[in-house]
């Protein structure tokens, strides 16, 4: 097991995250979720406490304890928070959710009766909904296709396949501890070593290598409308595979998403609300993980308008890539960027996120140290040409949700248009009848 | 930076130990230091020095919320503060926000029943944009009619955004339109689409003298900065912006509530059915208060909470439960909202909800529970000393809300101070029948529409 300690004396509080180097990728096909579940059952009992008894003895420390793995993510991350004098014990819990924990029969059974229901609220929620056939757009059979598990796969797994994963994942050669705060490493090495020190593997073998899976070929430009009825508003998301987070794509790409997308001095906010009156918030996103990420735009916007916000965003879109940007604008999003990263560094858990990227992507030692150069680096040569690469027109996903029976002759200006309802079943003629995903 | 690369013995063989030291010498959670002034004009300055980190944050609260607004006009006061991201004398519209992100800073403006404040935290060596961007549209506002119909449409789409096309929005301002008789609280923040449309340039005009004076606002200054220096900063820029007559004071009495109030919301967006409970409470910052704090955390904080225990994990009729006491400078109220598990009665659930109040009104709450209580009261106030703004904001806040910038060194006293038996006497005080407001929201959704299919 690796230990990270930075220390920050500011305020007497702790942070710590064990991050276990297996996460939804390795997930069984036929049991997406998996991680995530063993994940969130984690403080659901142990050898040597309850439920319940975790619950109490992390509230009394005026503590938090979650855990969490996305669908496709290579890690899961266990995180404790509290007061630094109740370091000692927060510990103790935290080893002991990580190390032993049972998955109490009942306790799963409660867990899926509350989350299938959490995943109906969920449902109800239009940018939920939007997320989710974006990533299927973007993705197809990738596991980053998923942003909810099937609620089959929920209903399949067992206690023992939960307690499976954990003994081949859960263990000390595929973790590291990370812990920021008022703490020294003098005081709380032998704390540590007496938490973790004898975890040893379960099962006495290696751990499954997680497989990166590439992200697919981009598909061609296609519009994805879900049926909201009683929407006053059409939920947009447009965007197309990105970068992985190695690429040497990935200055140029920051600082063109910044002039384009990234905050309210950007140029989508300025159009779409600051100018048009369009909408409460626009921007775009980009993220990436060992396989390529994606590049979006978002926004909510009156459905009376959507037509306006559709060919506001195509006129952006196309802005970026066919004119160079001016020196101003540029240099602009770059001391922004540049700003925004010192601001950073002054959050324990910031500095603590930037030394787990390192580690994660294997980047080089030096790279936070010249992140400003970096930034700094980029032209306007160089936002021009990922503009063209990553606002991909030609494979641009788009969905809309909304009130379908207002908006989908307009969506059908853009491109050929599938059909889906809120449930994820596909809808249109076309589409196979009543197909459920 | 100190980076030390160690190898563990022992049981840790092969651990690789990275080691960072950051940030400042060891500093304890101590008492802010704060300097009160008052400018000739009335704007009342608060400035903490805190050398810990290179950055400076600064807040104007302003002394005007929700709570100030006439019928008619609901929603104003939040319409205004989105105008003061349009531009003043010196700065062009959007040029606000534009300053402070290429100078690596972040902002936002916030409205709420009983305050309006403006903030942004910015690198130290940019403290005069901060006062100067302030200070600009205190003095000056430009006050256009394309300016205001732009952000009515901003706002409105804020307000569908987080309203009218979520799931329980409309009855999150059914309740708050049910629970109180005094309009100041009886209109949701975000106002109505008429009201909204209704708002004049003359209306802005109007509040903006009226309530954006400097004698009606408390600048916060906390950072890295010589107070002296930053005092000379701020009266020069804010130093000759005229004061003002004090607005009208808000009458915020509130009629005894005699009996329980209940309605039922039909909503299209929500799949699952959801039960809210308030009760009328305390202002902020009385001893009732912060026993309902406790009260509060012991009822419905964390998984261990009395609901979560019961609804949540032994009968398993809701998928969550949470609340809060809300802090109001007039009569605030505790809050309890439950969402179902598919197929559960809401009569159950609200059954339920009582029967665990009950329990609070005879027997004091468990050693344990008060403990949790005031742990994580005192984690939550120093987290949020850790930096700057959250420091700024509350001193403004303290100081428009109670006149007592120093309630900030004082606050976890007064919630130490609580008692076991406080916690039992206010919930026989406050938690009955005749003083709760229940909203049920029961999901009536659509069908996709036959239209859709050619």
């Amino acid at each position: 097991m690796r230990l990270v300690v930075l220390e920050r004396h500011t305020v007497p509080t702790f942070y710590m995250e064990m991050v276990v180097m297996s996460g939804g990728l390795s997930d069984p096909p036929t049991q997406r979720g998996l991680a995530s579940f063993t994940a969130s059952m984690l403080r659901e009992g142990t050898t040597k406490r309850t439920s319940k008894e975790i619950a109490e003895q992390v509230d009394v420390l005026g503590a938090s304890l979650s855990a969490g793995s996305g669908l496709s993510s290579f890690q899961t991350n266990v995180s404790a928070s509290g007061l630094v004098e109740n370091f000692d014990p927060t510990l103790e819990i935290f080893s002991d959710v990580i190390r032993n924990p049972v998955f109490p029969k009942d306790e799963w059974e409660k867990f899926k009766a509350r989350t299938l229901a959490q995943w109906q609220l969920q449902r109800s929620q239009p940018m939920f909904l939007a997320q989710e056939r974006f990533q299927r757009a973007a993705y197809g059979d990738h596991p980053a296709a998923f942003i909810m598990p099937p609620a089959d796969s929920l209903k399949k797994v067992t206690r023992d396949d939960l307690l499976g994963f954990h003994k081949r994942h859960f263990q000390p050669g595929n973790a590291m501890l990370a812990i920021v705060g008022d703490v020294t490493l003098k005081d709380i090495q032998g704390k540590i070593e007496q938490a973790f020190g004898n975890w040893a593997s379960l099962i006495g073998a290696g751990v499954p290598k997680t497989v990166i899976p590439p992200a697919p070929v981009p598909g061609a430009a296609k519009i994805f409308l879900i049926d909201r009825p009683a929407s006053v508003q059409t939920v947009l998301q447009l965007g197309n595979l990105g970068i992985t987070r190695t690429d040497p794509d990935y200055f140029p790409l920051l600082v063109m998403n910044r002039i384009l997308g990234g905050g309210p001095a950007a140029r989508l906010f300025l159009n779409l609300r600051e100018d048009k009156g369009y909408t409460y918030g626009v921007g775009s996103f980009f993220s990436g993980s060992k396989f390529r990420g994606t590049w979006t735009a978002f926004s909510s916007v009156r459905t009376e308008v959507t037509d306006g916000a559709m060919h506001e965003f195509m006129v952006e879109f196309k802005r970026i890539r066919d004119v160079q940007v001016m020196p101003e604008e540029l240099e602009n999003a770059k001391r922004a960027l540049i700003g925004s990263f010192a601001m950073v560094l002054e959050r324990p858990e910031g500095l603590l996120q930037n030394v787990l990227t390192l580690k994660q992507y294997e980047l080089p030692y030096d790279y936070w140290d010249t992140y400003p150069q970096s930034v700094e680096g980029v032209t306007a040569a160089d936002v021009q040409r990922v503009a063209k690469k990553y606002v991909d027109l030609a494979h641009l996903q788009i969905v809309a949700v909304g009130d379908v029976s207002k908006i989908r002759s307009v969506m059908a200006k853009y491109g050929a248009v599938e059909l889906y309802d809120a449930d994820g079943n596909r809808i249109d003629a076309a589409g196979a009848k009543g197909q459920s995903e | 930076m100190r980076i030390t690369n160690l190898l563990l013995t022992g049981g840790m063989a092969g651990a690789i130990l990275l080691f960072f030291t950051a940030g400042a010498p060891a500093e304890r959670i101590r008492k802010i230091d704060f300097k009160d002034t008052t400018l000739s004009n009335g704007l009342r300055v608060i400035t903490v020095e805190d050398h810990s980190a290179p950055v400076v944050s600064l807040a104007v609260t302003y002394n005007v919320g929700s709570r100030n607004e006439r019928k008619g006009r609901t929603g104003f006061a939040h319409l205004f503060e989105h105008m003061m991201f349009k531009g003043s004398e010196n700065v062009g519209p959007g040029e606000h926000f534009v300053q402070i992100f290429t100078n690596g800073g972040s902002m936002n403006g916030t409205t709420n029943e009983d305050r309006t404040n403006y903030f942004e935290t910015l690198p130290a060596n940019q403290l005069d944009l901060a006062i100067f961007l302030e200070a600009d549209r205190m003095r000056s506002l430009l006050i256009t009619k394309e300016n205001l119909d732009n952000q009515r449409h901003a706002v409105q789409e804020e307000r569908r955004l987080g309203r009218d096309n979520q799931p329980y929005g409309k009855s999150r301002e059914t309740l708050q339109e049910l629970l109180y008789d005094n309009f100041a609280y009886k209109h949701s923040v975000i106002g109505s689409m008429e009201d909204l449309n209704a708002a004049t340039v003359e209306d802005v005009k109007q509040f903006f003298k009226m309530y954006y004076a400097p004698s009606n606002a408390v600048v916060t200054l906390v950072g890295d900065f010589k107070t002296d220096e930053a005092l000379v900063k701020v009266k020069k820029y804010f130093g000759d912006i005229p004061g003002q007559p004090s607005p009208p004071t808000v009458d915020m009495t509130e009629p005894e509530q005699k009996a329980e109030r209940r309605t039922t919301v039909e909503d299209p967006l929500a799949r699952l059915p959801q039960i809210t409970v308030a009760y009328k409470a305390t202002p902020g910052d009385t001893s009732d208060f912060y026993a309902l704090q406790i009260l509060s955390a012991t009822l419905q904080s964390g998984q261990s909470s009395r609901l979560s225990q019961k609804l949540v994990k032994e009968k398993e009729l809701v998928q969550s439960v949470f609340g809060f006491i809300a802090e109001h400078r007039g009569t605030g109220a505790l809050y309890i909202t439950a969402t179902l598990q598919p197929g559960r009665k809401v009569e159950a659930v609200e059954a339920t909800i009582y029967e665990v109040i009950e329990s609070l009104k005879k027997e004091p709450i468990a050693d344990w529970e008060f403990q949790k209580a005031k742990n994580a009261s005192r984690y939550g106030f120093i987290r949020s000393m850790e930096n700057s703004l959250t420091r700024a904001i509350m001193l403004g806040q303290y100081t428009v809300f109670y006149n007592n910038p120093d309630l900030i060194n004082h606050r976890q006293d007064k919630v130490a101070a609580v008692k076991k038996e406080d916690v039992r006497r206010v919930a026989n005080k406050y938690l009955n029948a005749a003083n709760r407001t229940v909203v049920v929201t029961l999901p009536k959704m659509k069908m996709a529409t036959a239209a859709v299919q050619q």
